[in-house]
């Protein structure tokens, strides 16, 4: 794979993770194992910080084109 | 001069192509933030579940209900059942006598489609007429058909030979 994809295939997986999670933590709720569910939706939440760090980490590589 | 050539602040968006330049960059640029954006639609979407999840460990979730006669015990045979309804009137519940010692009572609207579940004595079990779904009498449990979680159980209280429901457990499953 082209290296300058690397950061969007990252980003995709985290999305697909992200329907996983959140699918397991309705599915969890109703069957009423409410510490799977906050585990769940706690991996869930962390994924956020995760994904806005992998497009940061993206924008410094490529360096931000702007101002030329 | 070099003063008016330069954008005055740093311009990270993608509908600002005022560079031609970058108009890849930023395209691409552009589907990263969305996805970064479904990524944070997701973990707010998970919070609700969590907080009514956290809710319910906490123990907030426990009702209290008001306890309610079912019948006399000498009125009840052993391997006899019982019909009535807890916690609202809208709740069918049936109660069963095992054994001497021995009462169990469940919510009988079945798990699978919510049809009432009735006892049959001769065969011990619990029977759904619409799937047969069957359920074990003594734990709740659905043994076979369709139903995958148990029945909830109601709590149960025998007084002065009267036996009163005083509440509904909570699923373990
Ligand atoms: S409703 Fe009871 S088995 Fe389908």
């Amino acid at each position: 794979m082209k290296r300058s994809h690397l950061h969007v295939a990252i980003l995709c997986v985290i999305l697909a993770v992200n329907v996983v999670l959140t699918q397991l933590v309705v599915h969890q709720y109703f069957f009423q194992n409410y510490a799977a569910v906050l585990i769940y939706g706690g991996f869930n939440l962390l994924l956020f910080p995760v994904a806005v760090f992998v497009y940061k980490h993206d924008r410094r590589q490529r360096g931000v084109n702007t101002h030329e | 001069m070099d003063k008016n050539n330069k954008i005055p602040f740093q311009e990270d968006n993608y509908t600002h192509n005022i560079n031609r330049n970058g108009e890849r960059t930023l395209d691409r640029r552009g589907f990263m933030k969305t996805l970064v954006g479904a990524a944070g639609l997701f973990a707010i979407s998970t919070l609700p579940w969590g907080a009514v999840a956290a809710k319910e460990l906490m123990g907030l979730g426990e009702k209290d209900y008001a306890r309610q006669k079912i019948a006399e015990v000498s009125k009840v045979a052993v391997g006899d059942s019982v019909d009535f309804s807890f916690p609202s009137e809208h709740d069918s519940a049936i109660l069963i006598r095992l054994s001497e010692k021995k009462y169990v009572a469940y919510q009988n609207a079945c798990t699978h489609l919510r049809c009432p579940v009735f006892w049959v004595k001769e065969e011990g079990e619990m029977i759904c007429p619409c799937h047969h779904g069957k359920f074990n009498a003594s734990t709740g449990e659905p043994t076979a058909g369709p139903p995958r979680r148990p029945l909830p159980e109601i709590k149960l209280e025998i007084d002065n030979g009267v036996i009163y429901a005083i509440g509904v457990k909570r699923y373990e499953a």
